[in-house]
C-alpha cells in the first residue's frame, strides 16, 4: 500500500516538473471555458484552440465542464493552473459569484485573469477586495438582445403582441437578456403578452410556445433568450400552421437558425462571434502582459444577423 | 357483486382515470380554450415523448429496478439517428427506415448493457444507470461533437405535423405502444413473470424459471421505447442534439408513479402509466394557461406526485378492505 | 393458587373476511406457564398481537395487575411488562448482542455510550439465559438458537413480568430445546408469567402449567396440563378425533432398484461427500438437527445453491444440473421450508402460483389463455381440496395448510417425478398435516418418488419407508421401517456434531 502511495506520488511529481518545464519554454494560458457540450462554447474553445495554432507563440490549455452548472470542475481548474504557474488564466464563469474566490487565489498568486463571456459579480468582486471594474473582455448580452428585439419591434411596428422565452431563471446572461427585450419592448411601445423560462431547451420551448399559443392566438412576434429554445418555438408555430404570420428572433446565431432564417421562418438572431470571443479575450490578456494598461469592461462587437446580412 | 367490481376499478387505473377527468373539468371550467380542439391535440403531442419512455419505464420499475439513463439514452439515439438520417448517400426512404432502425438498436444495447451488468454483478440499477447516464451523454457529445444536428428530409420532418382528426401521428405511436405494453403485461407469459418475479424473485427461481433473462429484457424492452421516443422527438422538433433530455428520466419515473407502479415491484400498470404522463402534461398545459409563473407550475408538478403517492397508500388500504 | 395476572373478557377482533377472535375470554396466573395451542387461524396470533398492542380488540376488555389494560401501542404494552419473541426476531443484525439487548435503555455516560455498564450488564443477562458469546459479536453471526436467546434476553433484562414466546422451539434442536426449557424454570421460578404457543404437543407437559385450546376464534376450554391427554387437546383443536396420527400404506413397497442416485455431493462450507438414493416405490426421510446441512443438501440437489461436485442420476441417467432451471427440467421439484418467501409468490392469485413452473401448459403463442388456467387451476385445486373461495383469491390469503398445497399443486401441473419436501408440514395444523400426508402417498402410488427433509422425527417415523440421518455435514446413519428407534436414531443425530 505504502509503496503504491509512493509511485503515484512520484508520478505526480514528475508531471508537475514536467508541465513547469514547459512553462519555461513558451507562455502558458489556461482556458476555463464552460460546458462544451454547448455547441456556442464548443465553436468558442475551437476558435481560441485554433487562435494558439495560427499564433505559435503561447501553449494553451483549455478546460471545459461536462454541465451548465458544474461549477466544481471550473473551481478545481483554477486552482490547477494556479498551481502549474501558467502566465494568464482566460475564464468564463459558471458562476458570477462562486467564482470569485478562486480568481483571488490566482490573483494573489501573481497570474493576470481576464473574465469574458459572463461578467463577475461585482459585489462580490468587491468583498473579496477585487477591484469593481475587474477586467472583462466580452458582450453586451443586454445590448444585443435589446438590437435585436429592436429589430423584431420596428418589423411589427407599434402596439404588435409579443411573447419572451426567458432562459435559466438566475443565469446572467438570460437575466441580461432579458432586461434587453424588456427595453427594446418599452421602446417600440410593444405589447407583452407573458414572459415565460423554457430553461435554454428545445423540447421544453416548444411545449411552452405551444401552450402560449392556445392562451394568446393573436401573437405576433416571439423573443427567444437563445436560438436552441427559437428551434422549438419556430417548430410550435409550424404546428399550429401560423408560420409567417409571427416572426421570430434568437440569440447565438447557431447554424440550425441560419437555415431557418434563410427560410423565412425566422426574423433574426444575435451573432456575438463567439468563437473569435474566447481569443480576444486572450489577445487581451496578452496586451496587458507586454504593458498596456486596460481595465473594465472590453466591450467585443455584438451584431443582428437577418436575411439580408446572412451569408 | 357488481358494485364491488365497480369499486376495483376505481381503485386501480380508473381512480387516477378519475384524478384526470377531475383535473381536466378543473380546467375546462376556469381556462378558456382549455377544452379546444388545438390545446386538446397539443396536449396529446405534449405527453407522448414522456409516455413512450414510461412504458419502458414502467417493465423496469415493476422488476423493482429503475434505469436513470434513459434521458443520455434519448440524446445519443437522437445523434446515431440524425446521422443515419441526414446521410445524403442514402435513398430518403432507406435513410428514415434506417434511422428508426438505429434508433431503437442504440436504445436496446444500452439497456442490454444495463440489464447485463446489473445481473452478473448484482449490482443495484440505480448505481449502474447512473454510470449508463453519463456513458451515453458522453457518446453522444462524443459522436456529434456537440454540434446540433438538423436539415432532415422534408418528407420526414412533414410527417411529425400530421394528425387523424386533431389527434397527431406522434400520439397515435405512443397510444398504440402503450397498448403494447398493456397487452404483453396483462396477456403473455412474459408479463406473467414481469409481475412475478417483481413479487417474489426466488420463488420464480426456484419454480424453474431465469429471472435474469427476463429482467435484462425489461432493461433492453426500455432501451427499445427509448429509440421510439427518439424518433418522436425529431418528428417533433426536427432536429437531434446531445444535450437535449435532461431530467426526462425523472418525469418518466413520475409519471410511472403517479400511475400506480410501486416503486418496490410486482405491481402496477400500463394504464396507469399512460394516465400518470397525461396527469402531468395537463397540470403543465392548464397552468400555463391560467397564466401562473414557472416557478408556481413547478411547485404544482412537485405537490402533484407527493399528493399521489400518498393517495396511493389510502388506495391500498382500501383495497385491502374491500378484499373481505 | 396463585391470582390472576391477566384476564381476557369477551375479546374479538375483525379481518376483512375473517373472524379472528370471536368472544374469547379466560386468564392468565400469575407464575404460571399457560400454554397456548390451536390449529393454523384458531387466533392465537391475533391474541398475542391484541396483548403486545399491535392491534386493537373490535370488543371486549382485558384486565392486568386488576387494572382495565388496553396498550396503543407495542411500546406501550412493554411499558406494562408484557413483551413477546416472535418467531421471526427483532434484532438489529449489525450491531452486537450487547446493544441488542439494551437498544431501547442504552447506559449512557454524558452523551456517550457507557461501553463499561453495557458490556457487564450485558454479561449479567447472558449468564441469566445460560448463553456463552462475546457480548460485542454482531448478532448476524450467531446461529438460530443464539439469536432466541438474544431475544429472551432482551424481554427478561427490562421490565417484564410477562412474556410470550411464538413457538420458541420450531427451528431448535433437541439439546437446545431442552436449554431453553431449563431457563424458562428458572424465570418462572423467579416470579416471570410465560404464555407459550407451540404446535408441538407433547412440549405442553414438560413446560407447562395449564393449556389453553383455541379452535376457529373461539376458546374450547383451559385445563391443567396432567388432567388432559395428547389425544384429547388435538381432538379439541381440530373438533375432530383423529383416528391414525400418520396414514401408512402397506401395499406399496420400495423397489430395489434406484431412483435418485446422489453420489458424493459437495456443498459449499463443508468438506464432506454426502451419497444416498431413493428408490423406486420409496418414501424416503432425511432426518437431522439444526447445521446438519440437511436443508442445504437438498437445496445443492436441486440447483438453488451451488454444487461443488458430484453425480446425480435420475431412473439411472446422469444429470447435469446447475441451476433450479436445469433440475425442473429434469423433473424434480423442491417444496422449500419457508413457502411465503420461496414458494409461493404471495400478491399473485392461486391461478397464477399454480401454473407458474408449467406456464406453457396454459399458453398459446405466448399468450396465456385465461380460461385454460382457471379450468386447470379449479381442477388441481379440487383434487388437492385447497380451500378458497376463488382460483383468483392472493396466495397471501390462503391458510398455511392451503398454501403448502397450493406449492404442492405448481409441481404436479409441472409433472415433476421427484418431489422434495423440505419440512413439509411446518407451521400446518393438524388436520392440514394430515391431508397433506394422504398426498404422499397418493403421490407414491402415482409414481412419484418422494424424499421428506423433517426436523420432526415423529412425522419421518409416521411416513417413511426409510430415514437416513445427517449430521455434522455427512450421513451419519440410516433406518429402515420396521427398526424405526427414536433412541437409535436421535444417536445418528449427535454422532458427529
Amino acid at each position: 500500500m505504502k509503496k503504491l502511495f509512493a509511485i503515484i506520488m512520484a508520478v505526480v511529481l514528475a508531471m508537475c516538473l514536467g508541465s513547469a518545464a514547459l512553462a519555461a519554454e513558451k507562455p502558458v494560458v489556461g482556458l476555463v471555458m464552460k460546458s462544451l457540450a454547448n455547441e456556442f462554447f464548443k465553436t468558442m474553445e475551437e476558435g481560441a484552440r485554433k487562435f494558439a495554432a495560427d499564433d505559435g507563440t503561447f501553449e494553451l490549455i483549455p478546460v471545459g465542464m461536462n454541465s451548465e452548472t458544474d461549477i466544481d470542475t471550473q473551481i478545481s481548474a483554477m486552482e490547477n493552473f494556479i498551481t502549474q504557474k501558467v502566465n494568464l488564466i482566460v475564464l468564463a464563469p459558471a458562476d458570477s459569484v462562486g467564482l470569485v474566490p478562486s480568481v483571488k487565489k490566482a490573483v494573489d498568486a501573481g497570474i493576470l485573469v481576464v473574465n469574458f463571456d459572463v461578467t463577475l459579480d461585482k459585489q462580490a468582486l468587491a468583498d473579496s477586495g477585487l477591484p469593481q471594474d475587474f477586467l472583462f473582455v466580452g458582450p453586451d448580452n443586454e445590448e444585443g438582445s435589446y438590437l435585436v428585439g429592436k429589430f423584431l419591434g420596428d418589423k411589427l411596428g407599434k402596439d404588435a403582441s409579443v411573447i419572451i422565452i426567458e432562459g435559466n431563471p438566475g443565469a446572467d446572461n438570460a437575466k441580461q437578456r432579458k432586461a434587453g427585450f424588456d427595453k427594446a419592448v418599452a421602446e417600440c411601445g410593444l405589447n407583452l403578452l407573458a414572459s415565460n423560462t423554457a430553461h435554454w431547451e428545445t423540447e421544453e420551448a416548444n411545449t411552452v410556445m405551444t401552450n402560449l399559443l392556445t392562451r394568446f392566438p393573436d401573437v405576433k412576434g416571439v423573443m427567444c433568450a437563445n436560438d436552441s429554445m427559437a428551434l422549438g418555438v419556430v417548430r410550435a408555430i409550424e404546428a399550429a400552421g401560423k408560420s409567417g404570420q409571427i416572426e421570430v428572433v434568437g440569440f447565438d446565431n447557431i447554424g440550425a437558425c441560419q437555415e431557418l432564417i434563410k427560410e423565412g421562418k425566422m426574423l433574426a438572431t444575435v451573432d456575438q462571434f463567439g468563437p473569435e470571443m474566447a481569443a480576444n479575450a486572450i489577445k487581451v490578456g496578452f496586451r496587458i502582459l507586454n504593458g498596456e494598461s486596460i481595465a473594465g469592461w472590453e466591450k467585443t462587437p455584438v451584431e443582428v444577423v437577418s436575411k439580408e446580412n446572412l451569408k | 357483486m357488481n358494485t364491488k367490481r365497480i369499486a376495483y376499478l376505481l381503485l386501480n387505473e380508473a381512480g387516477i382515470g378519475c384524478i384526470l377527468a377531475l383535473l381536466c373539468i378543473l380546467f375546462s371550467y376556469s381556462v378558456p380554450n382549455f377544452a379546444s380542439k388545438p390545446n386538446i391535440s397539443n396536449i396529446f403531442t405534449q405527453i407522448s415523448i414522456n409516455t413512450v419512455i414510461a412504458v419502458g419505464m414502467t417493465f423496469v420499475i415493476l422488476l423493482g429496478g429503475i434505469d436513470l439513463s434513459v434521458g443520455s439514452m434519448l440524446a445519443l439515439c437522437t445523434i446515431l439517428a440524425g446521422f443515419t438520417i441526414t446521410n445524403k448517400e442514402l435513398p430518403v426512404g432507406a435513410a428514415i427506415t434506417l434511422a428508426v432502425l438505429v434508433s431503437m438498436l442504440t436504445g436496446m444495447a444500452c439497456g442490454l448493457f444495463n440489464g447485463f451488468v446489473c445481473e452478473q454483478w448484482k449490482i443495484h440499477s440505480f448505481v449502474v444507470t447512473l454510470g449508463m447516464q453519463n456513458i451515453a451523454r458522453g457518446a453522444a457529445l462524443k459522436f456529434s461533437d456537440s454540434r446540433t444536428i438538423f436539415s432532415f428530409p422534408a418528407e420526414f420532418n412533414s410527417f411529425g405535423l400530421i394528425s387523424y382528426f386533431d389527434v397527431p401521428v406522434i400520439f397515435i405511436m405512443a397510444i398504440t405502444l402503450v397498448l403494447v405494453g398493456h397487452f404483453i403485461l396483462v396477456k403473455t407469459i412474459f408479463g406473467r413473470m414481469i409481475y412475478a418475479i417483481g413479487n417474489n424473485e426466488e420463488a420464480v427461481r426456484l419454480s424453474g424459471h431465469n429471472p435474469r433473462i427476463y429482467k435484462i429484457a425489461a432493461f433492453m424492452i426500455c432501451g427499445a421505447t427509448v429509440g421510439v421516443a427518439a424518433i418522436l422527438y425529431m418528428l417533433r422538433l426536427n432536429m437531434a442534439s446531445p444535450i437535449l433530455g435532461n431530467g426526462f428520466e425523472l418525469s418518466a419515473i413520475a409519471a410511472v408513479v403517479i400511475g400506480g407502479t410501486s416503486m418496490s415491484g410486482g405491481k402496477g400498470s400500463m394504464i396507469g402509466t399512460l394516465f400518470g404522463a397525461a396527469i402531468i402534461g395537463v397540470l403543465n398545459n392548464g397552468l400555463l394557461l391560467m397564466g401562473y409563473s414557472d416557478f408556481t407550475r413547478q411547485i404544482a408538478t412537485g405537490a402533484i406526485i407527493i399528493a399521489a403517492v400518498i393517495l396511493d397508500t389510502y388506495r391500498a388500504k382500501l383495497l385491502r378492505m374491500l378484499s373481505s | 393458587m396463585s391470582a390472576d395476572i391477566l384476564s381476557i373478557r369477551s375479546v374479538s377482533k375483525n379481518f376483512p373476511g375473517v373472524l379472528a377472535l370471536s368472544s374469547v375470554s379466560f386468564s392468565i396466573r400469575e407464575g404460571e406457564v399457560h400454554v397456548l395451542v390451536g390449529e393454523n387461524g384458531a387466533g392465537k396470533s391475533t391474541l398475542v398481537k391484541i396483548l403486545c398492542g399491535y392491534y386493537k380488540p373490535d370488543k371486549g376488555k382485558m384486565f392486568y395487575r386488576n387494572k382495565p389494560y388496553l396498550p396503543e401501542t407495542p411500546r406501550a404494552a412493554m411499558d406494562a411488562g408484557i413483551r413477546a419473541v416472535y418467531q421471526e426476531f427483532n434484532l438489529l443484525s449489525y450491531l452486537s448482542v450487547a446493544e441488542n439487548i439494551f437498544f431501547d435503555r442504552l447506559p449512557r455516560k454524558g452523551i456517550l455510550v457507557d461501553k463499561k455498564k453495557l458490556h457487564a450488564n450485558t454479561v449479567d443477562v447472558l449468564k441469566r439465559v445460560g448463553l456463552d458469546v462475546d457480548p460485542g459479536m454482531p448478532v448476524e453471526l450467531l446461529g438460530v438458537a443464539q439469536m432466541q436467546l438474544v431475544e429472551i434476553a432482551k424481554a427478561i433484562s427490562s421490565k417484564c413480568s410477562m412474556l410470550i414466546l411464538d413457538e420458541p422451539t420450531a427451528t431448535l434442536s433437541q439439546g437446545e430445546i431442552s436449554r431453553l426449557f431449563e431457563i424458562i424454570k428458572t424465570e418462572q421460578q423467579q416470579g416471570l408469567t410465560v404464555i407459550y404457543i407451540s404446535h408441538r404437543l407433547k412440549e405442553i407437559y414438560e413446560i407447562g402449567t395449564r393449556v389453553t385450546v383455541l379452535r376457529n376464534g373461539e376458546l374450547v376450554s383451559t385445563n391443567d396440563v396432567d388432567k388432559v391427554s395428547v389425544p384429547q387437546i388435538v381432538s379439541m383443536m381440530v373438533g375432530r378425533q383423529m383416528g391414525v396420527e400418520y396414514p401408512f400404506n402397506d401395499a406399496i413397497s420400495p423397489k430395489s432398484e434406484p431412483r435418485l442416485e446422489v453420489k458424493n455431493l459437495i456443498i459449499a462450507g463443508n468438506p464432506n461427500k454426502i451419497s444416498f438414493e431413493l428408490k423406486r416405490d420409496e418414501i424416503l426421510g432425511i432426518f437431522g438437527l439444526v447445521g446438519s446441512k440437511r436443508t442445504e443438501t437438498v437445496r445443492a440437489l436441486f440447483g438453488a445453491d451451488i454444487k461443488r461436485g458430484g453425480e446425480i442420476l435420475l431412473d439411472g441417467k446422469k444429470l447435469d444440473i446447475r441451476s433450479p432451471r436445469d433440475a425442473v427440467k429434469r423433473g424434480l421439484c423442491l417444496l422449500t421450508e419457508d413457502r411465503k418467501t420461496q414458494g409461493l409468490v404471495l400478491d399473485m392469485p392461486l391461478a397464477s402460483n399454480e401454473t407458474l413452473a408449467a406456464l406453457n401448459r396454459v399458453t398459446k403463442l405466448g399468450l396465456v389463455n385465461k380460461h385454460v388456467e382457471h379450468f386447470e387451476s379449479r381442477r388441481l385445486s379440487k383434487g388437492l381440496a385447497i380451500k378458497t373461495p376463488s382460483v383468483y383469491q392472493l396466495a397471501r390469503n390462503l391458510s398455511g395448510g392451503n398454501q403448502q398445497k397450493a406449492v404442492l399443486a405448481k409441481w404436479l401441473f409441472r409433472d415433476a417425478k421427484v418431489l422434495i419436501f423440505d419440512e413439509p408440514t411446518r407451521g400446518i395444523d393438524v388436520g392440514a398435516k394430515y391431508e397433506i400426508y394422504l398426498l404422499l402417498w397418493r403421490l407414491l402410488s402415482e409414481g412419484k418418488g418422494i424424499l421428506i427433509v423433517s426436523s420432526d422425527l415423529s412425522e419421518l417415523m409416521g411416513v417413511c419407508h426409510r430415514i437416513i440421518v445427517f449430521s455434522g455435514g455427512q450421513v451419519s446413519g440410516e433406518a429402515l421401517r420396521p427398526d424405526f428407534e427414536q433412541e437409535r436414531i436421535l444417536k445418528y443425530a449427535y454422532r458427529v456434531s
